[in-house]
C-alpha cells in the first residue's frame, strides 16, 4: 500500500467523467427501489428478484469493469504508467495499491446502495439487506481484482470484461448449469444466501466452494498483476 | 569570447547567395480533383473497414469476427434443424432480439474505435482542412457504424433464408418475413449506431467509451426487464407493455416488425393503438437526439 499512488488513483477514478458512470448505476438501483415501493410491489420476493437481477447481475459487473480497469488501463493506454513504474516502488505493491483503490470504490458504490435499496423495500427482514450488501461487497472486490488484472494483461480489457460478464455469466450461465460454478455473481449470491434466511433466494453452489473460489480469485489476480507489472513492456497498439 | 574562436570552415563570403532552392523534381498534382462526396465516401469506407479490424493489427480483428461468428451460430443450427428435423428454428423477426447481447457488445466495443482516436490525437483539424465538413465527418462515421451493424444483423438472416430455400421446407418460403426482418435489421442498425457513436464521442478514451455504451445497453434493458417484472407482479399488464419500450431492441421490434409489418412481437405484448405510433416516435426521436448531440459535440471539438 502506497499512499501517494492510492491518492493519484482515487483522483483519476473519481475526478473525471468516469465518476458520472459510477454514480449513475446506484442511482438507477435506488430509483427502481423507490418505484417498487411506490407502486406497492415491495414484497420480499420482488426485492430478492430486483437485487439478484439488477444489483448483482447488472450493476456489480459494470461497476467492477469501470473501477477495476479504470485504475490502471488509462495510464497504460496513454503511456504515463512509465513514470509510475520507474519509481523505486515494488511492482507488487503498485498492483496491491491499485487493487485496494478499485475494491474500495466498488464496495462504496455497490454495497452501500444495495443495502439502502433492500432496507427501503423490506427493512431488515430475514437478512435480505445485510446478505445482499455483503454479497455486493465480496463480489465487487472479486470483480475489481479480476478486471484490474485484465487491464494489466490486455488493451481490450473492458471489452473482454463485458464479454465475460454479459455472455458467460448472463447467457451461458442460464443454459449450462456447470458454467455457474465459475461465475463471480453466483459466488456472491451464495454468500448472500448464507446470510439471509429468505426462501426466495436459492443457490446451487456450496458456501465452501464459493468462499474459497472468491479468495483464490482475488489473491491470484492481485499476485499475477504484480508479477505481470514486474516484466511489463509498453507496446504500441494501433 | 566569440572573436577568439576560429571562423567555421563552411562560412562563405557575405557576397555569396545565402541559400539556394534546388529543383529536386517535386511536381504539382494536376490530376482530377474529386468532390466532397468522394472524400466522405473514402472516410466511410475507411471507418467501416476499421470497425471489422481490416487494415489494423490481427488483435483488432479477433473481437469483431468472433462476435460475427457467434451471431451466425443460430442460423447454422436452424438450417441443420430444417434439414434434419424439417422444423423451423428461430423466427426471422426475433433473431436480433434474442441475440441482442451480441450486437450490443459489438456496438460497445467497436463504436469507440470509430470516434475516440480522432478526438484523442486531435486530428480533427486535419480532416476539416479538406473539403470535408463536420456534417460530412459525422455522417461518414454514422454510415460506417450503421453499415457494420447491418452486416452483422443481416448476413445471418440472409444465410438462414438461403438455407431455407436450399433445404426446401414444406409450405411456401417465408419471403415476406425475411424481408420484414431485413427492414428491422436496418432499423436496429440505424438506431444502435446513432446511440453508440453519440455516447462514445463524449470521451476520447476508448476504454471508458466501451464501458459507457455497454452501461447504456445494460441499464436500459435491465430497467426495462425489472419494470416489466414489477408491473406484471402487480397485475398492470398495460404498464408492463409500455415498460418493454425502454429497451432499444424492443422499441425497434415494436416499431418495425409489429407496427409496420404486423408480425408477432418478440416481447409478451406491446401497447396497442397509440403505442405503435409512440414506438416509431421514440425510435425516430432517439435517432434525431443522438445525431444532434454528435454534431454539437463535434462543433465543440473542432473549435478547440
Amino acid at each position: 500500500m502506497n499512499g501517494v499512488i492510492a491518492g493519484i488513483s482515487y483522483r483519476s477514478l473519481l475526478g473525471r467523467r468516469r465518476v458520472w458512470l459510477l454514480v449513475l448505476l446506484p442511482v438507477v438501483l435506488l430509483a427502481l427501489a423507490v418505484l417498487l415501493r411506490v407502486i406497492g410491489a415491495d414484497g420480499e420476493r420482488a426485492t430478492v428478484t430486483l437485487l439478484q437481477t439488477f444489483a448483482i447481475g447488472t450493476m456489480l459487473p459494470l461497476l467492477g469493469v469501470i473501477a477495476g480497469t479504470g485504475v490502471i488501463a488509462p495510464e497504460i493506454d496513454d503511456g504515463t504508467v512509465i513514470h509510475l513504474l520507474s519509481k523505486p516502488i515494488s511492482r507488487p505493491v503498485v498492483a496491491q495499491t491499485k487493487f485496494l483503490v478499485a475494491a474500495s470504490v466498488v464496495a462504496a458504490f455497490a454495497a452501500v446502495p444495495t443495502f439502502a435499496a433492500a432496507y427501503l423495500l423490506v427493512g431488515l427482514e430475514s437478512g435480505v439487506a445485510s446478505g445482499f450488501a455483503l454479497a455486493a461487497l465480496v463480489g465487487g472486490v472479486a470483480y475489481a481484482a479480476v478486471f484490474m488484472l485484465l487491464g494489466v494483461v490486455t488493451r481490450h480489457a473492458v471489452t473482454i470484461g463485458i464479454i465475460y460478464a454479459v455472455i458467460w455469466e448472463g447467457v451461458v450461465g442460464n443454459f449450462v448449469p456447470g458454467a455457474r460454478r465459475y461465475s463471480v455473481q453466483q459466488w456472491a449470491q451464495t454468500v448472500a444466501d448464507q446470510v439471509s434466511s429468505s426462501v426466495f433466494l436459492t443457490t446451487d453452489i456450496g458456501i465452501g466452494f464459493a468462499v474459497s473460489a472468491l479468495v483464490i480469485v482475488v489473491v491470484g489476480a492481485v499476485f499475477w498483476a504484480g508479477r505481470r507489472l514486474r516484466s511489463f513492456s509498453l507496446t504500441g497498439d494501433e | 569570447m566569440s572573436e577568439s574562436l576560429p571562423a567555421p570552415p563552411s562560412s562563405a563570403p557575405a557576397s555569396a547567395p545565402a541559400g539556394v532552392i534546388h529543383d529536386i523534381g517535386y511536381r504539382h498534382y494536376d490530376g482530377p480533383r474529386l468532390s466532397r462526396g468522394h472524400a466522405t465516401l473514402a472516410l466511410t469506407v475507411h471507418s467501416l473497414r476499421g470497425v471489422f479490424g481490416l487494415g489494423r493489427t490481427v488483435r483488432a480483428k479477433i473481437i469483431p469476427f468472433a462476435l460475427f461468428g457467434i451471431m451466425m451460430l443460430p442460423a447454422v443450427v436452424s438450417i441443420a434443424m430444417m434439414a434434419m428435423l424439417k422444423e423451423r428454428g428461430m423466427a426471422y423477426s426475433q433473431y436480433t432480439v434474442i441475440m441482442q447481447a451480441i450486437p450490443a457488445i459489438f456496438l460497445a466495443s467497436q463504436s469507440p474505435y470509430t470516434v475516440a482516436p480522432d478526438l484523442r490525437f486531435r486530428v480533427l483539424p486535419l480532416y476539416l482542412s479538406r473539403p470535408v465538413t463536420i456534417r460530412d465527418y459525422v455522417s461518414a462515421k454514422l454510415a460506417a457504424m450503421t453499415a457494420a451493424l447491418f452486416l452483422l444483423l443481416a448476413v445471418p438472416l440472409t444465410v438462414l433464408f438461403v438455407g431455407e430455400l436450399v433445404v426446401d421446407m414444406p409450405g411456401p418460403a417465408q419471403t415476406s418475413e425475411y424481408l420484414a426482418s431485413l427492414a428491422g435489421a436496418a432499423g436496429h442498425a440505424v438506431l444502435l449506431a446513432a446511440l453508440g457513436v453519440a455516447i462514445a464521442s463524449f470521451t476520447p478514451r476508448r476504454g471508458l467509451g466501451v464501458a459507457a455504451v455497454i452501461a447504456f445497453y445494460l441499464l436500459s434493458s435491465g430497467v426495462s426487464g425489472a419494470l416489466v417484472g414489477m408491473m406484471e407482479s402487480v397485475g398492470d399488464d398495460a404498464a408492463a407493455a409500455w415498460a418493454w419500450l425502454i429497451s432499444p431492441f424492443f422499441v425497434v421490434d415494436a416499431a418495425i416488425h409489429v407496427g409496420v409489418f404486423g408480425l408477432d412481437p418478440a416481447a409478451d405484448s406491446y401497447p396497442g393503438g397509440f403505442g405503435v405510433a409512440a414506438a416509431i416516435l421514440i425510435m425516430l426521436g432517439l435517432i434525431a437526439l443522438s445525431v444532434t448531440a454528435l454534431i454539437l459535440r463535434y462543433r465543440k471539438a473542432a473549435s478547440r
